[in-house]
């Protein structure tokens, strides 16, 4: 499913590489937590998988794709695989909950009559069909996060990417999300989630990749975040 | 592809950036107007060339009594020098390029003068005597104006020999200098349409650039995210050449055909059909521009 060999990354302007020789093996299927410290590398190795960077050494598969070789015409094909979730949401503020998540079928060309399936049925996965005419900003951030994470998995992708999901959510909000995404991994959706929540990793129990300074410094299975940071 | 969206998006983004497009609009416009009446200007310049160096003739003003000594030292000319001018013409030198001549005596010139100039009061300054006798040479090829001007200046009792397309050249020469004018303030112009094009869409595409964002995201195909932006410059410099072409039929209509053409008779005139020619030229020239400079601008904006 992910397959990445030896990647670095060095961004211009920085003496240290934001990634350092990472090699990393995810199967269909995988809940994956990344952790470590804000700067030690989820995120590019996150917007590596997407092919939003390309490595400036090793080599990347994603989805049977060759991330460095693959043209930049195909990008936006093999992007439709694959859901993403932020701290931030990102959500369109101009348009509610329906619209945020109709958009994103819309603009890779689905048909209405898609759309006025796919959007209920995926509002009522997360708990929002009753919200479904509210605006961002009437929403709090959980909710907000939940229309986030329908608007990734509404086209059923094969692959969710989620950059510090319950970053901006308080503990009970954020184990609601984590509680979304257990359910959406059991319908064999393969999740990678960046996170230093150390109370949802504790509690899932899942696969933990522990980076520092751009290297994978452990790669536990059915640990704890402690756990996984004494492994190493 | 969903046509609803794109065009929604359009609509949006022109409405957002009233004043940029209004400007976008003004500047093809303008620009576009200047294109277009260096090309009426051009066409015209053809027009009369062909229709006048057709009819341009070289005259060959025989000496007078009024004539200036030092070109005509022995006075009026003689039937001698008539039949010598009259002898070359017709020798085989000259012959093969010369279609007609004729001769006009001092009467029958002061009769023409009195027709081109009717109703001038110079009319009743000028009489027939002053006018010089003059052979009126038509020739095959207008452009060999030269050998006839050679062959005869100098001659006794010639006054002067004068190619009617030297004439005719100067104001050429004037129309061609305008027209040269009009093309460089367009060109200045359609660059800076093309600069102000290729800002607005940058400006347009920053501030939906959270719409932009997540359409990469979920992958939206880069044409689908890039087409309401190249609309977007292609409509507001397609109302432009619109307005352009409109203007150029107008300069036709009513300044050319309504004034010139009525105030200068004699005058043959470019005529509406061309400036209807010239039209779609203007706009798909302006439509061109405008799809290369949006197309260029919003893919710099999205790799950036």
């Amino acid at each position: 499913m992910i397959s990445i060999e030896n990647v670095s990354k060095t961004y211009r302007g920085s003496a240290r590489p934001a990634l350092d020789s990472v090699s990393l093996e995810i199967e269909k299927g995988d809940f994956v937590f990344l952790v470590g410290a804000s700067g030690s590398g989820k995120s590019s190795l996150l917007r590596m998988m997407l092919r939003e960077d390309i490595p400036s050494r090793g080599k990347i598969h994603v989805l049977g794709e060759n991330l460095i070789g693959i043209p930049a015409r195909k990008v936006p094909y093999f992007r439709r695989n694959i859901g993403m979730v932020f701290q931030d949401f990102r959500l369109l503020p101009n348009k509610t909950v329906f619209q945020n998540v109709a958009f994103c079928l819309e603009v890779i060309g689905k048909s209405p009559a898609f759309i006025e399936d796919a959007v209920p049925n995926v509002l009522r996965l997360v708990g929002l069909e009753e919200k479904r005419d509210r605006y961002p900003n009437e929403l709090s951030g959980g909710e907000q996060q939940r229309v986030a994470l329908a608007r990734a998995i509404v086209n059923k992708p094969q692959l969710l990417l989620a950059d510090e999901p319950t970053g901006n959510l308080d503990p009970a909000t954020s184990l609601e999300i984590v509680n979304l995404l257990e359910r959406i991994s059991q319908a064999g959706t393969t999740i990678v989630m960046a996170t230093h929540d150390r109370g949802i990793v504790d509690r899932l129990k899942r696969r933990v990749v522990v980076l520092k300074e751009g290297k994978i410094v452990s790669d536990e299975r059915g640990v704890g975040y402690e756990k996984a940071e004494e492994a190493r | 592809m969903k046509l609803g969206y794109v065009f929604g998006e359009v609509a949006q983004g022109l409405k957002r950036n009233l004043s940029m497009v209004v400007s976008i609009i003004l500047v093809t416009f303008l620009s576009l107007t200047f294109v277009g009446t260096a090309a009426l200007l051009q066409l015209q310049i053809g027009q009369m060339k062909n229709f006048w160096y057709d009819r341009a003739q070289v005259a060959i003003y025989l000496c007078s009594t009024y004539s200036p000594a030092e070109a005509c030292p022995q006075g009026e000319a003689s039937a001698d020098v008539k039949a010598t001018i009259e002898a070359k013409l017709n020798d085989s030198t000259l012959k093969p390029y010369v279609e007609k001549y004729y001769f006009l005596n001092h009467d029958q010139a002061f009769s023409q003068f009195k027709k081109e100039f009717a109703g001038n009061t110079v009319t009743k300054y000028v009489t027939a005597d002053q006018l010089n006798e003059t052979f009126w040479v038509k020739l095959k090829n207008p452009s060999d104006g030269a050998i006839i001007t050679q062959s005869f200046s100098g001659v006794a009792g010639v006054e002067e020999v004068r190619d009617q397309r030297s004439y005719l050249d100067q104001i050429f020469n004037v129309l061609n200098a305008a027209s040269l004018a009009a093309i460089g303030i367009a060109v200045v112009m359609l660059f800076s349409a093309i600069l102000l094009i290729s800002t607005t869409i940058r400006q347009s595409a920053f501030s939906r650039r959270r719409e932009i964002g997540i359409m990469r995201l979920v992958g939206a195909s880069n044409f689908y995210i890039q087409l309401p932006f190249i609309i977007e410059g292609v409509f507001a410099a397609g109302v432009g050449s619109l307005l352009a072409g409109g203007a150029v039929v107008a300069i036709v209509q009513f300044f050319v055909q309504g004034y010139l053409a009525t105030n200068l008779p004699f005058t043959n005139f470019i005529g509406i059909s061309t400036a209807l020619l010239l039209t779609p030229i203007i706009f798909g020239v302006g439509v061109l521009l405008a799809a290369t400079a949006s197309i260029v601008a919003i893919k710099r904006y999205l790799r950036a």
